[in-house]
């Protein structure tokens, strides 16, 4: 086992995804939801199988995957849950309001 | 964010709520807020496991992934030392989301988080379509 790519493999990616859009969405999503364990399990499961992806095409990955058009789809998903947040935050206020008169 | 006029009359109302919550049995020092309409299990799941990985993939990560796992003709430790790393940010992002929720009402938290993944959605949609058709867009 060679620790020394270990730990600087371990270093960059940790670095590389602190404050990244992947944990942004992890941040809304958990903080949002009431399933924590579901998200923390959702979101390590997609992560490792990427990484394993990524390690296992070792730089072809964009000849097989058009990574393109999967960024446009999480895009689309993106702006799906974000209007839905929006949506039921404001049905949730209205409701609140109705609830205080 | 600047106040929001509709907002503003909610937050002083949104205390007591709160506090109500902190009064639920704890689950290992986490609050869960009792939901009515709360997703099962599978849903959560699902919902973030398509999410994070649609956007994880082509992503800087991967790319630095690709990097190291080409340079050191090593992919298992690249893809160990990757997985561990991941584990551990979206831990973080997991107890930050957590956290936010504890300390903010969780309607005004959805919205923000709302108007967050929209403008998140926006900028990644932007990218991938600058990306796929770079000559018949002039935004770059």
């Amino acid at each position: 086992m060679d620790l020394a790519l270990l730990a600087s493999t371990f270093v960059t990616v940790f670095l590389a995804e602190l404050g990244d859009k992947t944990q942004l969405a992890i941040v809304t999503i958990s903080g949002t939801s009431s399933r924590p364990g579901a998200v923390f399990a959702g979101s390590s499961a997609a992560l490792v199988l990427a990484s394993l992806l990524g390690a296992a095409a070792g730089g072809s990955l964009s000849a097989v995957i058009p990574t393109n058009a999967l960024q446009l789809a999480a895009s689309v998903g993106f702006l799906v849950i974000g209007l839905r947040l929006i949506q039921r935050s404001s049905t949730s206020a209205e409701a609140g309001d109705e609830a205080e008169t | 964010m600047s106040p929001d006029p509709e907002a503003s009359p909610n937050q002083e109302p949104a205390q007591p709520v709160q506090s109500a919550q902190q009064n639920q049995p704890d689950k290992g020092g986490i609050p869960i807020p009792e939901n009515g309409s709360a997703p099962a299990w599978g849903v959560a799941f699902i919902t973030t496991f398509t999410t994070v990985f649609l956007a994880e993939l082509g992503d800087k990560t991967q790319l630095a992934a690709l990097l190291l796992s080409a340079q050191s003709g090593k992919p298992g430790v690249v893809f160990l030392g990757a997985s561990l790393a991941l584990i551990c940010s979206s831990l973080v992002g997991v107890l930050l989301g957590r956290w936010l929720s504890k300390l903010m009402p969780p309607q005004q938290l959805e919205r923000l988080a709302g108007i967050l993944m929209v403008a998140l959605g926006l900028w990644l949609g932007r990218q991938a379509v600058v990306a796929l058709a770079p000559e018949s867009l002039p935004l770059t």
